[in-house]
């Protein structure tokens, strides 16, 4: 089984393995690296519009954004697990667990776009289109601030999209025992891709929603 | 090449260590410490993020090269993130910032 399954350019399906892990890893990185570019503006904005830019930030919900981060703490620990199962050739409680942590990526979701729904309701949209209730404009610094707030949120429920897809078709490989002790690097990267969306939303918590 | 192993009884201290320090983050947020507080929250989420990569990602068990590409990527992020936050915090110029109110959105 293994030769099958071993590409002509490596010796081994170890070096086959690492070779996945660490563009995964490199994948991971660039990813991060877009977010770490919105991050910088967040920092520049924020100290040079010091008190307009927070503004902005009250209108987010505390309970909410509290709520999504422990959803996806807990969703990073179920495809944890996942992982772990898999390993030890039990694939179909690797399947529940990844079935049961792409229900936590729709749970988020549910209520980051509540949380959407009030700001639309508020007029706390994106640059031009943000509005205060009398019809008055917003200081510039508050208009930065919830500019980014939606660009950043909004990438990141993108990715916890992605992760969603990503999670629910390793699960159903997992299912259908594709994927076993020793064949599991791609419900591995997958999982990967999930603690990367977490660890974003580990940093947008505070920055949006704790600081304020 | 496994020297260090994640077992269950890890990863689920690694989940209740996560939720303890969002819990603590929280809290933290509520005591009005002005200036500190982002600076503690921030350092909070540093301290879960290495969880995370460490044991729910299995760095810990992992290559070097694979830690070096996190090593990287943190520290690119930390220079950006301070480089580019410096540039305004420093400024001796007039005026400091655009003035919004000269052009407002139509």
């Amino acid at each position: 089984m293994h030769a099958s399954r071993l590409a002509e350019q490596f010796e081994t399906i170890e070096k086959q393995e690492h070779a996945a892990r660490l563009a995964m890893w490199v994948f991971l990185g660039s990813e991060t690296l877009l977010f770490g570019a919105l991050f910088a503006l967040y920092g520049a904005y924020r100290v040079m519009y010091e008190g307009e830019f927070v503004e902005s930030l009250h209108h987010n919900d505390v309970l909410l954004g509290t709520t999504n981060t422990v959803i996806l703490i807990t969703s990073s620990f179920t495809v944890a697990l996942a992982i772990h199962f898999v390993r030890a050739s039990r694939s179909g409680l690797a399947a529940l667990m990844l079935g049961v942590s792409t229900l936590f990526g729709a749970a988020f979701l549910v209520v980051k776009f509540t949380e959407y729904a009030a700001h639309v309701r508020e007029g706390v949209l994106p640059a031009g289109m943000y509005s205060l209730a009398a019809g008055q404009q917003p200081p510039g610094g508050a208009i930065i601030g919830a500019t980014l707030y939606w660009l950043m949120t909004g990438l990141h429920a993108l990715h916890v999209v992605a992760g969603m897809i990503l999670l629910a078709v390793v699960g159903i490989g997992c299912a259908r025992k594709v994927y076993s002790a020793e064949r599991y690097v791609a419900v591995e990267n997958a999982g990967l891709y999930w603690h990367l969306v977490d660890l974003v939303w580990i940093f947008l918590w505070p920055l949006f929603y704790l600081t304020d | 090449m496994l020297h260090a192993h994640v077992t269950t009884p890890k990863l689920v201290i690694a989940w209740l260590s996560l939720l303890f320090f969002t819990f603590i983050s929280f809290g933290a947020s509520r005591l009005g410490l002005g200036g500190w507080e982002i600076g503690i929250a921030l350092g909070i989420s540093v301290v879960k993020s290495l969880i995370v990569l460490f044991i729910f990602m299995h760095l810990v068990e992992q290559r070097f090269a694979n830690r070096l590409i996190v090593i990287l990527t943190f520290l690119f992020i930390v220079l950006a993130v301070s480089l580019t936050s410096t540039d305004p915090l420093t400024r001796r110029t007039f005026p400091p910032r655009p003035d919004p109110a000269a052009h407002p959105y139509p």
